[in-house]
C-alpha cells in the first residue's frame, strides 16, 4: 500500500477514534447519572423499608439472570455487545391497519412456551409489594446495563482502532523511514 | 451457551452490587458460583484479585500456576470464583476504587472479552484519569507521532 494511502487511512481511523472517544465520554456521563440516581432510590426504599431491609441479605440462593449479552464479532478483533432481556414478548399488534374486524377466538389456546422458564424479577426478593423507589431504581440500573453494553462496545472500538493506527504508524516508518 | 449469551459480573460495593442484581445479571444456583462480589471493609485485596483475575483470561492453565500459599483450604473455592478464566463472562463492572487497588491486574488485562468497565461508586465519583481505557488511548500520541 502506498505511503498516500496509509496517510489517508491514518486520518480516518485518527478521526474515528476520536470521534468514538466523544461518544464515550457522554454515554458514560450517562452512565454514572443513571447509577447515581439507582443509589437514590435504593437509599429511599431502605428508608422505607427499613436500614437492612435492601441488601445481600435480602439475595435470593437461586438466582436466574434476567439480561444477557450476546456478542457480535463486526471485524476482526473487534467485538460488539447487545443486551438481551430474557422472556420479552413482542405484544401482538391491532392496528388501524386491518380492514375486517378481529375474530376474537376466546380464551388463547397455545400459552407461550417460554413462561415457565421465564427467571423470576429480583423484586420479589425483597418482598410482595415494594416500594415504588425500589422499582425506580431497578429502571435506573436496567437503563444502565444498555448504556454499559453501548460503552464496552465502543471501548473495544478503541482499542481496536489504536491497535490500528499503531499498525499504520510503523508500516509508515518502514515506507518513509526519512520522514520518521 | 449459543442461545443463552454471556453474562455481566459485579464486582462492587453493597449498593451496586445490589443495584445491578435489581437490573437481573445476577446468576447463582447450586453448581454455578456467582457472577458477582460484594466488596466489604473486611474484604482482602487477595480476594478481590483472585475474584476478578480469572474473569477475562482465555487462559485457563494460568489458575492452576499461582496457589494461594495463605488460604490453600480456599484455593479450590476462589479458583472457581475467578471472573477472568470463566468463559462466560462478557463484561465485569467494577467500583473504580476498587478498580485501584487491583490496578495491575485491569492492566494487564489485554482481551477484548470480557471487557472491564470501570463505575464510580458513592464515596468515590468516577475520575476518567484513572481510567484504564482511557490512560492507553491518552498515552497514544507522542509529539513524534504527530509530526
Amino acid at each position: 500500500m502506498a505511503a498516500p494511502d496509509l496517510r489517508a487511512e491514518l486520518d480516518s481511523l485518527l478521526l474515528q477514534l476520536l470521534g468514538d472517544l466523544e461518544e464515550l465520554e457522554g454515554k458514560r456521563a450517562v452512565l454514572n447519572a443513571r447509577v447515581e440516581e439507582g443509589w437514590l432510590s435504593l437509599a429511599k426504599a431502605r428508608y422505607a423499608m427499613g436500614a437492612k431491609s435492601v441488601g445481600p441479605l435480602q439475595y435470593a440462593s437461586h438466582m436466574e439472570p434476567q439480561v444477557c449479552l450476546h456478542t457480535s464479532e463486526a471485524q476482526e478483533g473487534l467485538q460488539k455487545f447487545k443486551v438481551v432481556r430474557a422472556g420479552v414478548h413482542t405484544p401482538e399488534e391491532v392496528g388501524p391497519g386491518e380492514a375486517a374486524l378481529r375474530r376474537r377466538k376466546g380464551p388463547a389456546k397455545t400459552p407461550e412456551p417460554q413462561s415457565s422458564e421465564a427467571p423470576q424479577d429480583p423484586l420479589n426478593w425483597f418482598g410482595i409489594l415494594v416500594p415504588h423507589s425500589l422499582r425506580q431504581a431497578q429502571a435506573s440500573f436496567r437503563d444502565g446495563l444498555q448504556l454499559a453494553a453501548d460503552i464496552a462496545s465502543l471501548q473495544n472500538r478503541i482499542d481496536w482502532g489504536r491497535n490500528q493506527i499503531r499498525g499504520l504508524q510503523e508500516k509508515l516508518k518502514q515506507l518513509e523511514p526519512g520522514a520518521a | 451457551m449459543a442461545g443463552r449469551g454471556k453474562l455481566i459480573a459485579v464486582i462492587g460495593d453493597e449498593d451496586t452490587v445490589t443495584g445491578f442484581l435489581l437490573g437481573g445479571i445476577g446468576e447463582l444456583n447450586k453448581n454455578r458460583h456467582p457472577n458477582f462480589l460484594v466488596v466489604e471493609k473486611d474484604t482482602t485485596i487477595n480476594e478481590i484479585e483472585d475474584t476478578f483475575r480469572s474473569l477475562g483470561s482465555l487462559l485457563g492453565s494460568v489458575v492452576e500456576a499461582e496457589p494461594n500459599e495463605h488460604d490453600p483450604p480456599l484455593w479450590a473455592e476462589i479458583d472457581s470464583r475467578q471472573f477472568l478464566h470463566r468463559d462466560d463472562i462478557g463484561i465485569i463492572l467494577i467500583n473504580q476504587y476498587i478498580a485501584e487497588m487491583v490496578r495491575h491486574a485491569l492492566d494487564a488485562h489485554q482481551h477484548s472479552i470480557p471487557a472491564v468497565l470501570e463505575i464510580p461508586s458513592k464515596e468515590h465519583p468516577y475520575d476518567a484519569a484513572k481510567d484504564s481505557i482511557l490512560r492507553r488511548a491518552r498515552g497514544m500520541f507522542t509529539a513524534e507521532d504527530l509530526r
